[in-house]
C-alpha cells in the first residue's frame, strides 16, 4: 500500500489546475453514481438510526411527542421487567440450539457434495432452495400448520402440537432456521474446494485414515471460513424474528416460550405503543452482539488456522 | 472545494430533490380512482360481519356513485397493531372501526376528525345521548358508537342437551357456573368452557360482581394482587379438574370465534362479547344459545352494557364530508341497518332500532332477545379505560400463560401482573 501511495501524491503535487479538473468531474460523475446508495444509506439507515437513539430516552407512544425521560427506559429494562430477562434467555438457548445445528449440518452437506461425481449443481441448488424460501412469511405459516394440533409431527409421533408446548415451541422454530442452512453450505463448499489436494495425498500417504484427514486436514484448513460462518449466523441468530413471529403465531407464546428479543421490542413497540423502550431494547442489542463478536474474534487466535502464517 | 460546484454535485443534488418530491407524493388522502372519490374503511370481526357490510357498502356505492368504497378488515388483535401503524405514520384510513379502549388514545393524539363540523351529513339527533357520549373526549365528538353489547356465556345447544345438565337459567352465580362446568365435563368428556382466566373481560366481569371494578376513577389499578390471586387460583383450580380448556387450547385465542375452544369444538361453552358470538354459527351448526354471564355470589351483576365499537373518520382525509356520509350511512340508513342486522351490536339509532327489532331474524333476534332480557338488571358501565389498557388486554393473557402452563403459582403470576400494570398506567 504504502509504496504505490507515495508516488501518486508525488505526482500529484506538481500537476497544473488544467489537469485536476477532469479528475474533480470524475469525483462528481462517481457521487452521481453512488448517489442512490448514498441516500439510502442517509435516510434509510443512518437517519432512522439517530431518531431510535434519541427515541430511546424518551416515552413515545406514537401518537403524542416524545417526552425525555433520560435513562428510565433502561433501568426498567435491567430492574424492574421480568418479561425483558425471559426473552433474554430465551434469545440465548435459541442462539445456542441454532446455530451449532445449522453449521453441523451445513458442513455435513457440503462435504457430501464436494465427494460427488456427478449432479453436484443440481443438489446445491435442492439445499440451497429453503434458504431462499424461508426468508418467506408463507413457508414459515406451513411451519407452523406442521407442527401445530392435527399437523403432520403430531400425525406421526402423536405428540400433539409442539407449537402450543412450551418446551418444543422454540426447537420448531430454531428447526425451521437450521433447515435454512443453503448460505454457509455454499461458503463453506467453496472452503473445501480451496484445500489444496497434496495435503489429503501427502495424509493418506502418512496412513491417515478419512477421519483423521477430516480433523487434521480439513478442519484446520476450513477453519476461517467456519469463524466467518460462525460470527454471520451468530450475529443472524440474535435477530431471528420471522421465524418466531410466524410460528407463534405473533404471539411469543406459548408462555412466553418463543418470545426471543426482536419479538419483545416489536411486542413493546407495536403492541404496547411504548416506541421509546422498544428503542432503547435495540441499542442494547446492537450493542450486545457488537460484544459477542468481539468475543468470538478474541477467542479465534487460539483456533482459526490461516495458511499464509503457517510459517510463523 | 467551495466554488467548486460541479455539473455532478447539482445532479447528486438535484436527484436528492426529485427523491423528495417522488416520496411526498406518497400521501394520503388524495385518493382519487377515475374521476371518483375514493375513501378507505376498514375495520375488524369475523367473516359474517365483513359479508354483511360488503353488501351495505355495494348499496352506499349506488346511491353515491361518485364515491368508491375499498375495504379491508381483520381479526381484532392484527387490526388493533396494524392501525396504530397507520396512524402513527399519518395514514389512517378515512373511516374506521374503533374500539372503547382506542377513542382517548387515537383523539389525544390528532388522528379523528371533529365529526361536530359535520353535522350537515352526519345526523345523531336519534342517537341516546347518553350512548353518543361514550363518543366523546374533552367535549368533541371524535367518534360514534355503531351498538351496544355486552358478554354471554354462548353454548353449543345440542352437545349441552345431549349431556343431561340442565340448560342455564336466567342467572347463576360463578359458583353455580364453575359446578356446571364441571358437570359438563364429567358428563360430555370435554371441557365446559374456555378458561376464563386468561380473559381481562371475565375478570372484569367477576370483579365487578364484587362490587370493585378494574380501574378507579382516575385511571389507576382498581384491584390488588390479592383480588387477582383469588381469580386465578379459582380458574387453576378449574383447568386441573379438566372443567374448562387446557392451557394447550386457552393459548391459541387470538380474539376470533375460530380459534376459541367452541369454534374448534374442544369445549361445550365460551364466554365472549355477544355480538362476535354470531361467528360460531358457521362453526357449530347444530345451534348457539347465549346464557347471561356469572354474577357474584350474592346475585350482584357484573357484566354491562358498554357501546361495542364506534365509526371515526382520520384527520387526514382527503374528504371529510364523504367519509362522514358513509359513517352517515351506516349508523342511520335503514336499508343498511337490515342489511348489518346485529353484526356490530343491536343498532344505535332509535327509529330504526324499533323498527328493525321486531324484524330481526336467526342470531340477530337471539342477541336482541338476550339484552332485552338484561334490560334494566345491569349495573352503569365504568368509564372509558385509560389508554395503557390497551397493551394490559395482552399482558393479561400472557401472564396467565405463566399460571397454566404450571410455570408460576397464581400468586406470582399476579404479582407480576400487578407490577407490570403499574408500570403501564404510570406511563
Amino acid at each position: 500500500m504504502t509504496t504505490t501511495a507515495i508516488p501518486a501524491e508525488a505526482q500529484h503535487a506538481p500537476a497544473p489546475a488544467a489537469k485536476r479538473r477532469p479528475r474533480r468531474e470524475r469525483e462528481g460523475a462517481a457521487w452521481v453514481f453512488l448517489s442512490p446508495w448514498v441516500l439510502g444509506a442517509i435516510v434509510l439507515t443512518l437517519l432512522p438510526m439517530a431518531v431510535s437513539l434519541y427515541l430511546s430516552f424518551t416515552d413515545y407512544d406514537l401518537f403524542n411527542p416524545p417526552q425525555w425521560v433520560g435513562l428510565r427506559n433502561y433501568t426498567q429494562m435491567f430492574t424492574e421487567d421480568p418479561r425483558y430477562w425471559r426473552s433474554v434467555v430465551t434469545t440465548l438457548t435459541y442462539v445456542v440450539i441454532a446455530v451449532p445445528l445449522q453449521l453441523a449440518l451445513a458442513l455435513v452437506v457440503a462435504l457430501a457434495l464436494k465427494g460427488m461425481k456427478r449432479g453436484k449443481a443440481f443438489y446445491r441448488s435442492a439445499f440451497y432452495a429453503p434458504s431462499l424460501l424461508g426468508a418467506s412469511m408463507s413457508i414459515a405459516l406451513v411451519w407452523r400448520a406442521i407442527f401445530n394440533d392435527g399437523g403432520t409431527v403430531d400425525h406421526l409421533f402423536g405428540t400433539g402440537g409442539w407449537v402450543n408446548k412450551p418446551g418444543l415451541a422454540l426447537l420448531a422454530v430454531a428447526l425451521l432456521t437450521v433447515w435454512q442452512f443453503g448460505a454457509p453450505m455454499v461458503i463453506f463448499l467453496a472452503g473445501l474446494q480451496q484445500i489444496p489436494a497434496e495435503l489429503y495425498e501427502a495424509a493418506a500417504v502418512d496412513g491417515a485414515g478419512k477421519w483423521r484427514q477430516f480433523l487434521s486436514v480439513t478442519v484446520p484448513m476450513l477453519s476461517p471460513v467456519l469463524f466467518f460462518n460462525l460470527v454471520l449466523q451468530t450475529i443472524q441468530a440474535f435477530q431471528v424474528f420471522t421465524p418466531a413471529f410466524a410460528v407463534s403465531a405473533g404471539k411469543g407464546g406459548p408462555a412466553d416460550s418463543t418470545l426471543v428479543y426482536t419479538m419483545y421490542l416489536y411486542d413493546r413497540g407495536f403492541v404496547a405503543s411504548h416506541m421509546g423502550y422498544a428503542s432503547a431494547m435495540a441499542w442494547v442489542l446492537l450493542v450486545v452482539i457488537g460484544v459477542v463478536t468481539a468475543v468470538l474474534f478474541r477467542t479465534s487466535r487460539s483456533w482459526v488456522f490461516y495458511a499464509s502464517e503457517g510459517d510463523r | 472545494m467551495p466554488g467548486h460546484r460541479t455539473k455532478g454535485f447539482c445532479a447528486s443534488a438535484a436527484a436528492l430533490a426529485l427523491c423528495a418530491v417522488l416520496a411526498g407524493c406518497g400521501g394520503s388522502g388524495e385518493s382519487v380512482g377515475g374521476g371518483k372519490v375514493v375513501l378507505r374503511y376498514t375495520w375488524w370481526g369475523n367473516p359474517d360481519r365483513a359479508e354483511r357490510t360488503e353488501q351495505a357498502v355495494a348499496l352506499f356505492e349506488k346511491q353515491h356513485p361518485d364515491i368508491d368504497v375499498t375495504t379491508s378488515f381483520s381479526g381484532y388483535d392484527a387490526y388493533k397493531q396494524k392501525l396504530a401503524t397507520q396512524a402513527a405514520g399519518g395514514d389512517a384510513p378515512d373511516v374506521m372501526q374503533l374500539d372503547y379502549r382506542q377513542i382517548d388514545q387515537y383523539a389525544s393524539g390528532g388522528v379523528l376528525l371533529d365529526l361536530g363540523r359535520q353535522k350537515s351529513v352526519l345526523r345523531t339527533s336519534e342517537i341516546d345521548p347518553g350512548l353518543l357520549a361514550t363518543g366523546r373526549v374533552d367535549d368533541v365528538q371524535y367518534a360514534i358508537p355503531q351498538g351496544r353489547g355486552t358478554e354471554t356465556v354462548a353454548y353449543d345447544v345440542q352437545t349441552w342437551k345431549k349431556s343431561g345438565v340442565p340448560l342455564p337459567g336466567a342467572s347463576w352465580t360463578w359458583s353455580q357456573w364453575a359446578d356446571t362446568m364441571r358437570a359438563l365435563a364429567k358428563k360430555t368428556g370435554k371441557p365446559g368452557a374456555t378458561d376464563p382466566g386468561q380473559s381481562e373481560d371475565a375478570f372484569e366481569v367477576w370483579l365487578r360482581g364484587q362490587g370493585k371494578s378494574l380501574y378507579t376513577e382516575d385511571g389507576g389499578l382498581g384491584f390488588t394482587a390479592d383480588d387477582l390471586t383469588r381469580w386465578w387460583t379459582f380458574t387453576d383450580r378449574l383447568r386441573r379438574e379438566g372443567a374448562v380448556s387446557p392451557a394447550e387450547q386457552t393459548t391459541q385465542l387470538d380474539g376470533s370465534v375460530e380459534n376459541t375452544p367452541l369454534g374448534r369444538g374442544k369445549s361445550v361453552t365460551d364466554a365472549n362479547w355477544d355480538a362476535p358470538a354470531s361467528g360460531f354459527l358457521a362453526l357449530v351448526p347444530t345451534g348457539v344459545a347465549l346464557a347471561p354471564m356469572p354474577t357474584g355470589e350474592d346475585g350482584t351483576p357484573g357484566q354491562y352494557f358498554k357501546p361495542s365499537m364506534f365509526l371515526g373518520v382520520s384527520a387526514n382525509t382527503g374528504h371529510p364530508e364523504e367519509a362522514a356520509q358513509l359513517v352517515d350511512f351506516l349508523i342511520n340508513d335503514r336499508q343498511a341497518a337490515k342489511i348489518l342486522g346485529a353484526t356490530r351490536g343491536i343498532p344505535v339509532n332509535e327509529t330504526v332500532r324499533d323498527e328493525l327489532g321486531p324484524q330481526l331474524k336467526d342470531f340477530d333476534k337471539t342477541i336482541a332477545d338476550y339484552q332485552a332480557s338484561l334490560e334494566g338488571k345491569l349495573k352503569d358501565p365504568p368509564q372509558a379505560p385509560p389508554s395503557g389498557d390497551n397493551a394490559l388486554q395482552s399482558t393479561f393473557q400472557r401472564d396467565y400463560d405463566q399460571v397454566s402452563y404450571e410455570r408460576m403459582s397464581p400468586r406470582e403470576a399476579a404479582e407480576n401482573y400487578v407490577t407490570e400494570a403499574k408500570a403501564e398506567l404510570r406511563s
